[in-house]
C-alpha cells in the first residue's frame, strides 16, 4: 500500500491537464507511442470532438522511481467545465491528494479555485503546478503569487512544468511520491469498496470503476451492493492501463473496475459500497452529495414510437451521470417525452448529443428553463420546472426565482464591461477584491438570466480571461410573467417561457421575429403570436409555400425524382409536427437567443 | 409475391441522344452531335437492344411508341423508316397507334416533316419553348420565334395536325404579359397539345452552376394560374400537372407513364418498366447512358446498365408520384391492378392524406385535391417508406 499514489489533476478546460495526463502515460509505458491517439483519457467520441472532459476517467501506471522502487499512480481525471463540478468530487473521493495545474499565462480560474477548495475540504494535499511554462508569455512568479492570494495555498515552491514539451515532468513524478501520501485502510479487514463510476457495456453488463478502502476483491468473490443488499459474483477486476487490463486482485488503496455480472441498469449505484458478502463491513461509506440539477428541458422523440426507447437510453445515461434527471412529461404539442433535469447548458446539449450519437434518437429540446418557485393564493409552494406547468394567474400570489452568487475571477482591463453584463443581467453587486494581477468579482444574478448566455458572453468581453463559478443563494419574489407563443391561433406549451415583465415585450417581439426566421414556409400561412395571459404583444406572418411539385415526371425519371423527394423528405427531420405546422428543432431554442441585448 | 390479375398495357420508348447543342438546363440524357452522326449504326443498335428484351414481352401488344431524345428529328427519315420497319417486324404495330417523334424548330428538320408522314410518324413533339427571341436566347436555344411559328405551320402543312407544342415559364426575367403572349402564339398555331412547364433548375446542368435569376413564387403562380384560364378558353383542358389537350388529343403514351402502365426503354440511357406476373414482380431496367458505349454494347448483356426489382414498400409511392398527377386522378381499383398490392398498403397515409385535404375523399378514386396538386411533393412524402 505503501507504493500507492492515488491523486486527480484539477485543471480548467484549456490549463492542459489531459495534456499532463498524456505525458504521465508516455513516461510509464501505459500505451505505445502507435496507441497514443491524443489525449487518451478523454475516451468518448464527443469529449474528442470539444476537446473537454465530461466524465471521470482513471489510469494506472507503473513507475519506476529514483529510489528504486515501483509505485503504481492511479491518476483519475477530472472535468473541468461548470457544469460538472459535481463529477469532481466524485473523483476526489478516491484520492490522497490532487494537482492544482495552473496555466503560467493566464493565471488562476474561478472553477479551479473552487474544485481546489473542495479538495481541501476532503482532506485531499494539493500541489500547486505551474503549467504551460514554454509559452512566451508565461509569468510564473505572478501567478504562484496569484495562487497564494486567491486561493491561500502556498505556491512559492510550484514545479515549473510544460506538459507541451514534456519539460518538468519527471520532477513532478518524483514530487508525487514524496508529498502525496499513501492510502490507508486495513487490507486485512472485511471488504469496502467506494463506486467512483458505473457505466454500462453491451458485452458484460455494468462496469464499476471502484476505490478500494479495507479489504481485497478478486474473481468469484461473492460482493454486495450496501444499499440494496443485492448479492453478485465478480466475475474479473483490472485496472485501466488506461487499456482494460485484467488483474488477479484489488487491494486496499487500489483504484479499478469490477464486473460482476449485473445486468441490470441501477445494479451498482454510483456512491454506494461493495462489501463482501460473507463478511460484510459495518457501514457504508460516505457516498456523495446527491446533486440538484438546475437547468429543466422537455426532451422528446421526433418520432413518437421511439418514446420506449429514449426512456431506456436515459436510463443507461443515468447510471453514470446521477445529476441527470427525468420524468415523463406530456406535452399538447409534443405528444409524450421527458423532462430532464440538467446541471447546466452544456450537460444538456452533451445529454441529447450522446442519446442522438450513442442511442440513434432523432430528438427534440425545449427551451431550459430554471425552477422557479411559486407561492399560491391558497399558501402552498409549488416548485415549478416547466412553464406550461404554471398555474393561472388568478391563483398565484407570487413567483419566487432563483438568485445565484457568482464569483468571477477576471484581469481588471476587462472589469468594467464585466459589471455592466452583470447589471444588466439584472445582477447586484455584493463584493470586489484585487488578488494579484486579477479582481475577484462576486455579484447576486437571477439564475435564469445565467443559464441563457451568461458564459457565453461573460468569455466574449473578457476576451476569454473571465471565468466564474455559481452556487445557488435563495428564492427571491420577482415580477415573473408567462410569455406564451401561439402558432395559428393554438397555444404551443413547449415554448412558453417565463419572463421578467420589464422584458416581456420586448422579448415577445424579438421572439416572434427569430420563429419567423426559423419556421421554414409550408402549405398553409403561420401565424405566430407573442402573447400574456389573452393580450397579444407581438405577430408575424410565414408566408405560404405556394406550391410543392415536381414540374416533370415521365416513366425514364422515376428513380431521379424519387431521390429528389427521399431528399426533401430527409430535410424534415428534427421536425415536430405541432398542429398542422412542421417546428424545426432550432425553433424551440429560439427563446435562448432573444434578449441579448435588451 | 405480387399478385396481377388483369393485363397491363405495355408502351415502347426509343431514345436517340444526340443534339445539336445541349441547352443549359437540359438534365435529360442528350449529347452534343459531332456530324456526321452513327445514324445506321444506331438503329440496328436499337434493333438488336429490342431483341434483346422481346422474350420480356412475348405477345403483348404495343400501345404506344414515342422515339424521344435529344433531338430525334436530326436523324433522316430514310433511317427513321429503317427503324421503324424493323419494330414492325418484330412486334405487331396496330395502324392506328400514336407514334410520337420529337422534333426541334429548325428549316432542316421542318423539310423532313412530310416524310417523317409517310413512314408512318402521326404525332410530333415540337420543343418550342418560347416565342420571345431574348429568351429564347438565355435558355441556349439555337431557333428564334420564327423559326418556331415556321415548325408548327410545316406540321400542319405536311398533314401532323396531332402536334404538342412544347413551352415553358417562370423564365428569367419574365413578366406575366410576356408568358400570357406565348401562350396567345401557342393557341394561334392549333397544336392538340400543350406541355406547359415550369423552368426548374436540376442539378447536373449548366444553370445549376451559373444560376438565372428567375422570377418569384408569385409571379409564376400568377402566371400559371391565368395561362390554365386562358387554355381553358381555347378548349385545352389540364389533365395532368403539366399537360393541356384539347378533347380527345391526350398523349396517349405519356398517359400509360401517369397510369404506372408497362413500357420497354429502348436506346442509350433508356429506362424501361416490366411487370413479370409470374415472379409477381415488378422490374425496372436501364440501358448504359453514354453513346459510345451503348453502340458498342447494345443487344448484349453487357448493354444493360441494370435491372433492378421494385421494392413492395416502394411501390405505393411510386405509383402515386405518376397517377396522382393525373388532374382527374384514377379509379382506386388502379392501384391494385398496377402494383398488384391491396389498397390497404397505402394506408394510414391514405387516411392521413384525405383528412389533411391533399387527397379528394371519393373512396372510388385516388385524386389530389387542388391543394394536394399544388402540394404533391409533401403528399408523396407522406406514402415513403422510412
Amino acid at each position: 500500500m505503501d507504493h500507492i499514489r492515488n491523486f486527480s489533476i484539477i485543471a480548467h478546460i484549456d490549463h492542459g491537464k489531459s495534456t499532463l495526463a498524456d505525458r504521465f502515460i508516455q513516461i510509464c509505458g501505459g500505451l505505445s507511442a502507435r496507441e497514443m491517439a491524443d489525449q487518451v483519457l478523454d475516451s468518448m467520441d464527443l469529449e474528442r470532438e470539444r476537446g473537454i472532459t465530461i466524465k471521470a476517467q482513471s489510469v494506472s501506471l507503473r513507475y519506476p522511481a529514483r529510489d528504486g522502487q515501483i509505485y503504481r499512480l492511479n491518476i483519475i481525471d477530472t472535468p473541468g467545465h461548470v457544469d460538472f463540478s459535481y463529477e469532481v468530487s466524485r473523483s476526489l473521493a478516491a484520492c490522497e491528494g490532487a494537482l492544482l495545474i495552473v496555466d503560467a499565462a493566464q493565471g488562476v480560474e474561478a472553477q479551479s479555485v473552487a474544485n481546489c477548495y473542495t479538495a481541501m475540504e476532503q482532506g485531499l494535499e494539493v500541489l500547486p503546478v505551474l503549467n504551460k511554462i514554454d509559452l512566451p508569455s508565461a509569468d510564473p512568479e505572478r501567478v504562484a503569487r496569484e495562487i497564494g492570494d486567491i486561493i491561500g495555498l502556498d505556491a512559492s515552491h510550484a514545479l515549473h512544468v510544460s506538459a507541451k514539451t514534456g519539460l518538468g515532468i519527471a520532477e513532478l513524478l518524483e514530487e508525487i511520491i514524496a508529498r502525496i501520501p499513501a492510502p490507508k485502510g486495513q487490507p486485512e479487514g472485511s471488504l469496502k469498496a467506494l463506486i467512483i463510476d458505473s457505466w454500462f457495456d453491451n458485452f458484460v453488463g455494468v462496469i464499476s470503476l471502484v476505490r478500494v478502502v479495507d479489504g481485497r476483491i478478486t474473481p468469484k468473490q461473492k460482493i454486495q451492493v450496501m444499499s440494496t443488499g443485492r448479492v453478485f459474483q465478480v466475475e474479473s477486476v483490472g485496472i485501466f492501463t488506461p487499456k482494460r487490463s485484467e488483474q488477479p486482485v484489488l487491494n486496499a488503496g487500489d483504484v479499478g473496475y469490477i464486473i460482476a455480472g449485473i445486468k441490470e441498469i441501477d445494479g451498482a449505484p454510483v456512491g454506494d459500497t461493495f462489501t463482501g458478502a460473507d463478511r460484510p463491513g459495518s457501514e457504508a461509506l460516505p457516498g456523495f452529495q446527491k446533486i440538484q440539477p438546475r437547468v429543466f428541458a422537455g426532451l422528446f422523440p421526433v418520432n413518437s414510437d421511439d418514446f420506449g426507447n429514449l426512456r431506456e437510453a436515459l436510463q443507461k445515461l443515468r447510471l453514470n451521470d446521477a445529476s441527470l434527471y427525468f420524468e415523463p412529461e406530456t406535452s399538447q404539442a409534443m405528444g409524450f417525452g421527458f423532462r430532464c433535469g440538467f446541471l447546466g447548458l452544456l450537460h444538456m446539449e452533451i445529454v441529447q448529443e450522446r442519446l442522438e450519437r450513442e442511442y440513434n434518437l432523432d430528438l427534440v429540446t425545449t427551451a431550459p428553463t430554471v425552477v422557479y418557485e411559486v407561492l399560491t393564493t391558497s399558501d402552498e409552494v409549488l416548485k415549478i420546472d416547466n412553464p406550461a406547468k404554471l398555474p393561472p394567474s388568478n391563483e398565484i400570489a407570487e413567483i419566487r426565482e432563483p438568485i445565484i452568487v457568482a464569483h468571477i475571477l477576471t484581469p481588471q482591463d476587462y472589469l468594467g464591461a464585466i459589471i455592466t453584463l452583470c447589471i444588466e443581467k439584472r445582477g447586484a453587486q455584493r463584493g470586489l477584491n484585487y488578488a494579484g494581477g486579477q479582481v475577484q468579482l462576486s455579484f447576486e444574478l437571477p439564475m435564469s438570466e445565467v443559464v441563457m448566455d451568461f458564459f457565453d458572453r461573460l468569455k466574449s468581453v473578457s476576451r476569454g480571461f473571465a471565468s466564474f463559478e455559481y452556487s445557488l443563494e435563495r428564492f427571491q419574489a420577482a415580477p415573473l410573467v408567462k410569455l406564451d407563443v401561439l402558432i395559428n391561433g393554438e397555444k404551443v406549451d413547449a415554448l412558453s417561457a417565463i419572463v421578467h415583465r420589464d422584458q416581456a415585450q420586448y422579448r415577445g417581439r424579438e421572439l416572434t421575429v427569430k420563429l419567423k426566421q426559423l419556421i421554414h414556409q409550408q402549405m398553409f400561412e403561420v401565424a405566430i403570436q407573442a402573447a400574456i395571459g389573452s393580450q397579444i404583444i407581438a405577430r408575424t406572418t410565414v408566408k405560404a409555400l405556394r406550391k410543392n411539385v415536381l414540374a416533370k415526371c415521365y416513366g425514364g425519371d422515376v428513380s431521379r425524382k424519387r431521390k429528389l423527394l427521399e431528399k426533401q423528405k430527409a430535410g424534415k427531420k428534427r421536425m415536430k409536427q405541432v398542429g398542422k405546422v412542421e417546428i424545426p428543432q432550432e425553433a424551440f431554442l429560439a427563446v435562448l437567443q432573444v434578449g441579448k441585448n435588451p | 409475391m405480387l399478385a396481377f390479375f388483369s393485363p397491363i398495357p405495355l408502351a415502347l420508348y426509343l431514345h436517340i441522344p444526340w443534339c445539336v447543342r445541349k441547352c443549359p438546363y437540359c438534365d435529360f440524357n442528350s449529347h452534343q452531335a459531332h456530324s456526321p452522326l452513327p445514324e445506321s449504326a444506331y438503329v440496328d443498335a436499337l434493333l438488336r437492344d429490342l431483341e434483346q428484351d422481346l422474350p420480356r414481352v412475348w405477345g403483348r401488344r404495343i400501345s404506344s411508341l414515342f422515339i424521344g431524345g435529344g433531338t430525334p428529328s436530326l436523324f433522316s427519315a430514310e433511317a427513321l423508316d429503317r427503324l421503324l420497319s424493323g419494330l414492325r417486324a418484330r412486334l405487331p404495330l396496330r395502324p392506328d397507334l400514336e407514334i410520337t417523334l420529337e422534333a426541334n424548330p429548325g428549316t432542316v428538320e421542318q423539310n423532313r416533316f412530310a416524310e417523317f408522314r409517310a413512314i408512318g410518324i402521326n404525332r410530333l413533339s415540337i420543343g418550342v419553348q418560347s416565342f420571345n427571341d431574348g429568351q429564347l436566347q438565355q435558355l441556349g436555344r439555337i431557333h428564334d420565334r420564327r423559326a418556331a411559328f415556321a415548325a408548327a405551320e410545316a406540321a400542319h402543312a405536311a398533314g401532323l395536325e396531332n402536334f404538342n407544342l412544347d413551352l415553358m415559364f417562370g423564365l428569367p426575367g419574365q413578366t406575366v404579359d410576356q408568358a400570357l403572349a406565348d401562350i396567345a402564339n401557342a393557341v394561334a398555331l392549333r397544336p392538340t397539345h400543350l406541355s406547359y412547364y415550369q423552368l426548374t433548375i436540376e442539378p447536373n446542368t449548366a444553370f445549376h452552376h451559373a444560376p438565372p435569376v428567375l422570377p418569384d413564387d408569385e409571379v409564376s403562380d400568377v402566371i400559371q394560374d391565368r395561362a390554365r384560364a386562358e387554355l381553358a378558353r381555347h378548349g385545352y383542358r389540364q389533365y395532368e400537372v403539366s399537360a393541356y389537350a384539347r378533347e380527345g388529343w391526350r398523349c396517349q403514351h405519356n398517359l400509360n407513364y401517369w397510369e404506372f402502365g408497362d413500357y420497354l426503354g429502348i436506346g442509350a440511357g433508356a429506362h424501361g418498366k416490366l411487370t413479370d406476373p409470374a415472379a409477381g414482380q415488378i422490374h425496372r431496367l436501364w440501358k448504359l447512358k453514354q453513346p459510345r458505349d451503348y453502340l458498342a454494347s447494345a443487344g448484349m448483356r453487357a448493354g444493360i446498365g441494370g435491372d433492378a426489382v421494385i421494392g413492395e414498400a416502394d411501390l405505393p409511392v411510386e405509383f402515386l408520384m405518376n397517377a396522382l398527377r393525373l388532374i382527374e386522378g384514377v379509379p382506386a381499383a388502379l392501384f391494385t391492378e398496377r402494383t398488384g398490392l391491396p389498397l390497404a398498403a397505402l394506408e394510414p397515409a391514405l387516411s392521413q392524406s384525405r383528412e389533411r385535404g391533399l387527397l379528394e375523399v371519393d373512396r372510388e378514386r385516388l385524386q389530389a385535391t387542388d391543394h394536394g396538386l399544388r402540394f404533391l411533393n409533401d403528399l408523396l412524402q407522406g406514402f415513403m417508406s422510412e
